[in-house]
């Protein structure tokens, strides 16, 4: 009897299965920066959702790194936390042996390095890194996950990127408007101020989350200034 | 000082009863005999200036270099065994462009001096994860210059690691001499000239040989132009001034 | 796109296989009435075939019942048209815009490649640029816009969505259906 249970003939079923392992997950949300001439403003929504779920209607992944820069993530969120915490831990770090605060510049270049050294297996993150200068004035660098960055005057990542993009492109950067003064390169928006810029953030939220169901909840907004680092919350449709 | 032989001095890495480690204290005496090295920082710039010691007419005298590059705005001055500078000074360049490879900004001069003298402390039998690179303490004493966002600043570093920074200074066989004569004419708001001026003046007085412009040299860091090596022209121009 | 008594449809005019452009002079956009203009975004050959096939329905309808077709009713018999092709379906999304030929009342709606139709009381996207246009339109559309407005407005949303499109562009066209005539213009736009 005793046989014929553990001859695997008698079970032909029983044979190993193997479980696929998926490093990523993409989590959603979008993020927004706008480096203006003496300012730079740093929006997310706080969803967090896996598929047609919400994880939580609250997870920030905007996170202020000193008086002069923030950083945006969007992607796998321990990926991000990952990647906000390592660059937390190297400003620290940089502090004690040149007794001075991290440039967000530096910054810029220290992240590039940090994520191409994870070339062959990245860290699923869409990063915007915003603030000030060594002259102060506004600044924003967007990266994709292996490193590659551009400073640029204003950028949208993440699951509306496609809704925004254009839109900054218009209302921002003057793209296809005949006879207004153009933005080119990385120079920061001269022209516009904070409120106008803000009014331009607010109204691509709640563009967005009309019609990205990963965007929503809660705008996150960050205003860095020769002051410091502003936050506001405001609430977004919850649908 | 050194009168007697002790038992102390032959271990590098080994206190005497007294707390000394004689071998460092050896290596900075070799800095004496070393030509003649001397800083000055300026609100304008920082200027270094060395005294070569061509001992034959048939040296070339370009040939001696004792004032090198370390970043487009670095340099350094050195006295004492010179040969030995070259694995800190390539030390020094690597940590340079490491930073600015990750940064994509200039090094500040102080943390070149330390990444310095944190080589300087690396002999003996080497610690725990470190490999040692040398066996004996380095011979050599840097003046180490430059200019970073904090404006022109000048470092000496010794053979015990230990750096500090410095408005004027002198190392070398003169360094006595020299440094004295240096307390006295500094002030305060010297322009780039008047630290030429003042660092040939000092070096005239101390050299063995008649000062002229092919037996020293004179090099300049500036936050404009950064580090550069006067040219025989602008060393003879201020040789007349003298 | 809806305004004021009116209503505005705009294409590109790129024709492409995958990355290849083909021509950059493609009309997607064909007048079906006086007041009525269906656009096709999809497939070439399925393109004209619809046209043709619309057309056709459009000038039979307008013979036997002696009326000119409401925009309502096209968006029907565009709907009907491309169910037929359930299992075997026209590659081809379309766009319905007209102003109804008794009360001018304007009306815009788009249908899937199988005939599902989306009404819609401000604006409808289709083709390969949707997402883009989704954020241009919900940013720069307010109700109520006069003709040069919806102009405007429908100009910049199209042309800023499609310079973020590596596939669309190479050139715009932009119809205005009032209920006095019809203003067509062609835009230039980046050819990258």
């Amino acid at each position: 009897m005793d046989m014929l249970a553990t001859n695997p003939a008698v079970h032909p079923t029983s044979t190993a299965k193997q479980a696929a392992f998926s490093p990523y997950a993409d989590h959603g949300g979008t993020n927004l920066a706008i480096a203006g001439a003496d300012y730079c403003i740093l929006a997310s929504d706080t969803r967090q959702s896996s598929g047609y779920n919400i994880n939580t209607r609250f997870a920030p992944k905007t996170f202020k790194l000193s008086d002069k820069s923030v950083l945006a993530t969007a992607g796998c969120q321990p990926d991000c936390n990952m990647v906000v915490t390592r660059v937390k831990h190297s400003m620290k770090g940089y502090k004690y042996t040149h007794n001075k605060e991290m440039s967000t510049p530096a910054i810029a270049q220290m992240l590039s390095i940090m994520l191409y050294q994870k070339r062959f297996f990245p860290y699923y993150d869409f990063n915007i890194l915003g603030g000030l200068d060594e002259e102060g004035k506004g600044c924003v660098f967007c990266y994709d996950a292996v490193g590659s960055y551009e400073r640029v005057p204003c950028n949208a990542y993440g699951s509306a990127s496609a809704l925004i993009q254009p839109f900054l492109d218009n209302q921002v950067r003057n793209k296809n408007q005949q006879g207004k003064e153009k933005v080119t390169e990385f120079d920061p928006v001269a022209r516009l101020s904070i409120d106008e810029a803000m009014r331009i953030v607010k109204d691509a939220f709640t563009s967005a989350t009309e019609r990205d169901i990963y965007t929503g909840d809660f705008l996150q907004i960050f205003i860095v200034t020769s002051a410091g680092v502003e936050e506001q919350l405001h609430p977004l449709k919850r649908d | 000082m050194f009168l007697t032989r002790s038992d102390y001095d032959r271990g590098v890495n080994t206190f005497s009863p007294e707390g000394r480690l004689f071998q460092v204290e050896y290596a900075i005496e070799a800095i004496k005999l070393g030509s003649t090295a001397i800083g000055i920082e300026t609100s304008e710039g920082v200027v270094l200036a060395v005294e070569k010691r061509v001992t034959s007419s048939l040296l070339v005298a370009d040939s001696i270099e004792k004032i090198l590059e370390i970043d487009t705005h670095l340099g350094c001055a050195m006295s004492g065994l010179t040969a030995d500078s070259r694995t800190l000074i390539d030390h020094a360049r690597v940590e340079a462009q490491n930073h600015h490879f990750t940064y994509n900004e200039r090094i500040p001069v102080e943390s070149v001096t330390q990444a310095v003298c944190d080589l300087a402390l690396r002999f003996g039998e080497g610690a725990e994860g470190e490999k040692s690179i040398m066996s004996r303490p380095f011979g050599v004493a840097l003046l180490i210059a430059g200019c970073d966002e904090r404006g022109p600043q000048l470092y000496h570093t010794d053979p015990s690691g230990t750096y500090v920074r410095y408005k004027a200074k002198a190392i070398g066989a003169g360094s006595e001499g020299a440094q004295t004569e240096l307390q006295e004419e500094y002030f305060q708001t010297m322009t780039l000239n008047d630290g030429f001026k003042l660092a040939l003046k000092v070096l005239k007085q101390v050299m063995e040989e008649k000062l002229n412009v092919s037996n020293i040299q004179v090099a300049a860091v500036t936050s404009q132009d950064g580090y550069h090596i006067l040219s025989e022209e602008k060393l003879q121009s201020i040789v007349e001034q003298l | 796109m809806v305004g004021k008594n009116c209503v505005a449809i705009a294409s590109d005019t790129r024709l492409g296989a995958q990355a290849m452009t083909v021509d950059m002079n493609f009309p997607k956009i064909f007048p079906m009435t006086d007041h009525t203009m269906i656009g096709l975004a999809g497939l070439a050959t399925d393109v004209l075939t619809l046209r043709d096939q619309f057309k056709y329905k459009v000038k039979m309808y307008h013979l036997k019942e002696d009326r000119v077709m409401a925009p309502r009713t096209l968006a029907h018999v565009v709907s009907s048209t491309l169910y037929e092709k359930r299992f075997g379906p026209y590659f081809v999304e379309p766009i319905v815009a007209g102003l109804d030929p008794r009360t001018h009342e304007p009306f815009i709606c788009c249908t899937d490649t199988i005939g599902c139709i989306d009404f819609a009381k401000d604006f409808v996207v289709v083709g390969n640029a949707t997402e883009n246009l989704y954020g241009m339109c919900e940013g720069l559309w307010e109700p109520n816009l006069e003709p040069e407005d919806l102009f405007e407005t429908i100009s910049q949303a199209l042309l800023n969505a499609v310079d973020r499109n590596a596939l669309a562009g190479w050139g715009a066209v932009v119809h205005v259906i009032t209920p006095e005539r019809v203003i067509t213009r062609n835009l230039k736009a980046r050819c990258d």
